[in-house]
């Protein structure tokens, strides 16, 4: 239903630092209410672009467009960041500091009352109101952060790395979350390295290295494109293959399945016309890399 | 605007409902009476030994009565002609001491001798000493033919006294050294406030670099709107703690001085003697209205130019033990103000060197407070701060520049010239 509005578009934009180019002619657009995952190895310019998007810093060339406008400090209120290095004030109490990002970010004081008692509830966290964060556990205090970047309602969330550091039922917590702000129509933007994390939850993604970005779409697009002419395929009991098989054998992990590659001038409909006649084939289809699989090829082979 | 009184509003109630801060409020007013009203009590009261004691004395050549001698607890009565049993008096400690005064010309006390003189203290034997001079001061005058009257005659008062033209035309004393103070105490207030409550603003920075909540921060207010929301809303902190000290040690003072004064006795002699209604006619004659405008706001533009750098200082280091190399530099120009002001400005309150150093914006509160009773003419006032005024934008925005960069930098401790490039980068 949001397919086509663009709720951010970055045009080749470029940052430095000293003379080190750290975002290299990055282009990129997320549509409304899509989750858009950003990869790339350490040190590869995620955080540095997502700073630029948060209204941290600014490009050094180029231009960043929400919605159409020119991103400027105005947009604010529409922006939720939640940085990889993240922390609260410890001597403050929980509403008290869920109140002051809230009202930084543009609610009125008696809004910001209103959505903080919401989510305090939501999560079932009402008890905690009143204690200072240094009384809380770092569980708790993950679950905080993160009502924190969501409580202004933002139409754009930015999560550098919003999985690592919680433990794994805060991250499932994280996910929930992002799956239902998605629904609600959030366009959301995160960084990470957990493959696992981009499968289950990306619509689009790109995957940046050494500042430039090395390839975007869906995930269905760019495992089609890495199709390397590899098929998979599974016997019914143990086969050996003979020795004069015309076909290049690949790997056969189990004695129960094998993967192929073919060349260019061979036919998929060959191997399935010898994998027939074994009479033994239960199974058969192409193999698409996985994600790990071409990130690794793509930040290893440059 | 608005995220400027959000980030104030933060920054003064969190500091406000701390326990630290109410707990200082009410126990500084209270330490300082209690202070100042022990030093009192002792002073007057604690110190002196009330038993009488009793002095042997004799003076074969010197017609004198023993009660010309006595002060304090001290009466004198003339020696027994039986030395021994007065040394065995004196060593039981029945008598105080003998004094002997053997002298045959009293121009020169040289065969005075005074046994058992360890129990007198060094103020009593000062006062001994007086009473004898000025007896035989009076015996020598007498022997000279001149008397008490003669010498009241001629005696010589008062002394040279300053006089200004104030602004009504009208001539009026200057009272220069009342003024001074004023200047002077003004200085020490204006310093000590930058210094207490800067370093609060240095810390406020540093703590949301330490605990890593700045990147949330710097993504929601501009920075400068931020490092200004910090710097007010800590001076309307400092400026509540001070008027609760001002309220409280007034109260807790005046509570103080009625009890002393409801026991007028205890009261040293001394304080009867200090020129009280000079001073407070002294005090009437100031230009009071001058004074306290000028105070106020080279009290804020000073507490305003520094914390803003304070709070640069704060963005760009990673922990107190850093923030040494760039608090020398920076407190330097008010001990500098200091000097100025004992040295130059003492001297010559209106000369040229004062003139310059109350002009630049980093010595400026403190020479200009100092100056501030000595009639500064209007426009330099205004001058003044308004360079100081312009300094502190310029610092605010220069600091958030490096506030910008310098909260994202985490782990090496920064250099000038890191901060220079972190200028130039933002």
């Amino acid at each position: 239903m949001f397919a086509d509005l663009s709720m951010l578009k970055v045009s080749h934009v470029y940052k430095y630092f000293d003379d080190q180019c750290v975002n290299n002619d990055i282009c990129l657009e997320l549509k409304q209410g899509e989750i858009f995952g950003l990869l790339g190895p350490n040190g590869a310019g995620k955080t540095t672009l997502m700073r630029m998007l948060a209204t941290v810093t600014t490009p050094d060339r180029g231009d960043i467009f929400i919605q159409g406008e020119s991103l400027s400090s105005k947009h604010v209120p529409l922006i939720g960041y939640m940085p990889e290095e993240r922390g609260l004030y410890r001597k403050m109490s929980v509403v008290d500091q869920l109140l002051y990002f809230a009202e930084l970010k543009g609610l009125s004081r008696s809004q910001a009352k209103e959505n903080v008692k919401k989510w305090l509830h939501q999560l079932d966290i009402v008890h905690w109101a009143d204690k200072k964060m240094e009384e809380l556990s770092k569980g708790m205090a993950q679950k905080i952060q993160f009502i924190s970047t969501i409580l202004h309602e933002p139409k754009f969330l930015i999560l550098d790395e919003p999985f690592s550091g919680f433990d794994p039922v805060n991250a499932d917590m994280v996910k929930d979350l992002i799956i239902k702000l998605k629904n609600e129509g959030t366009t959301i933007l995160f960084s990470t390295h957990r493959m696992d994390n981009v499968e289950e939850l990306c619509d689009r993604l790109a995957i940046i290295h050494e500042g430039r970005k090395v390839l975007d779409g869906t995930i269905e697009e760019v495992r089609r494109n890495h199709f390397k002419n590899e098929y998979d395929l599974n016997f019914s009991e143990p086969i050996s293959i003979p020795e004069d098989i015309k076909f290049r054998k690949l790997e056969q992990s189990k004695s129960f399945s094998i993967r192929v590659t073919l060349n260019k001038e061979e036919s998929y409909q060959d191997l399935l016309d010898w994998a027939y006649k074994t009479k033994k084939l239960k199974a058969f289809g192409e193999y698409l890399p996985t994600m790990h699989e071409i990130f690794v090829n793509k930040v290893s082979n440059r | 605007m608005r995220s400027i009184w959000v980030v104030l509003k933060k920054e003064y109630l969190t500091r406000i409902k701390n326990k630290t801060f109410i707990i200082m409020t009410f126990l500084a007013p209270v330490l300082i009476a209690l202070f100042y009203g022990g030093a009192i009590y002792f002073a007057t009261v604690g110190a002196e030994d009330h038993s009488a004691k009793t002095v042997y004395f004799n003076a074969p050549y010197w017609d004198l009565e023993s009660d010309e001698l006595a002060f304090d607890d001290y009466t004198f009565i003339p020696a027994l002609p039986d030395s021994k049993s007065m040394l065995d008096e004196i060593e039981s400690k029945k008598m105080s001491g003998w004094l002997q005064i053997n002298d045959k010309d009293i121009h020169v006390l040289d065969s005075a001798e005074l046994i058992g003189g360890s129990s007198f203290s060094v103020t009593e034997l000062q006062k001994l000493n007086n009473h004898l001079k000025t007896r035989a001061h009076e015996y020598l005058l007498m022997e000279a033919g001149i008397s008490d009257s003669t010498l009241r005659l001629t005696e010589v008062r008062g002394g040279v006294k300053a006089l200004e033209i104030d602004n009504e035309g009208d001539i009026a004393n200057s009272n220069t050294t009342l003024k001074s103070a004023v200047g002077f105490a003004m200085a020490m207030i204006i310093y000590m406030f930058i210094f207490i409550y800067g370093s609060m603003v240095m810390r406020s920075a540093m703590e949301e670099k330490t605990n890593r909540i700045v990147e949330v921060i710097v993504s929601s207010v501009k920075p400068f709107d931020l490092m200004l929301g910090k710097i007010l809303g800590v001076a309307l902190v400092g400026l509540t703690q001070f008027f609760a000290w001002i309220v409280l040690s007034i109260a807790l003072l005046g509570g103080l001085s009625y009890a002393f004064s409801s026991d007028a006795n205890s009261i040293p002699q001394e304080a009867n003697n200090l020129p009280v209604h000079e001073i407070i006619s002294g005090f009437q004659s100031l230009p009071f209205v001058d004074i306290i405008v000028v105070f106020v706001l080279f009290f804020l533009g000073g507490y305003l130019l520094y914390s803003s750098i304070f709070a640069a200082i704060g963005s760009a280091v990673n922990q107190e033990t850093d923030v040494q190399q760039f608090m020398l530099p920076v407190s330097l120009p008010l001990v500098f103000g200091f000097i100025i002001a004992q040295s130059v400005v003492f001297q010559s309150p209106n000369g040229h060197l004062a003139k310059v150093f109350s002009m630049i914006p980093l010595t400026s509160p403190i020479v200009m407070a100092v100056r501030a009773p000595f009639d500064v003419p209007l426009t330099e006032i205004i001058g003044s701060f308004v360079v100081l005024l312009l300094t502190f934008v310029f610092m605010v925005w220069l600091s958030a520049k490096i506030y910008r960069v310098g909260v994202l930098m985490y782990g090496k401790k920064p250099s000038w010239k890191d901060l220079w490039r972190w200028i130039r980068q933002s």
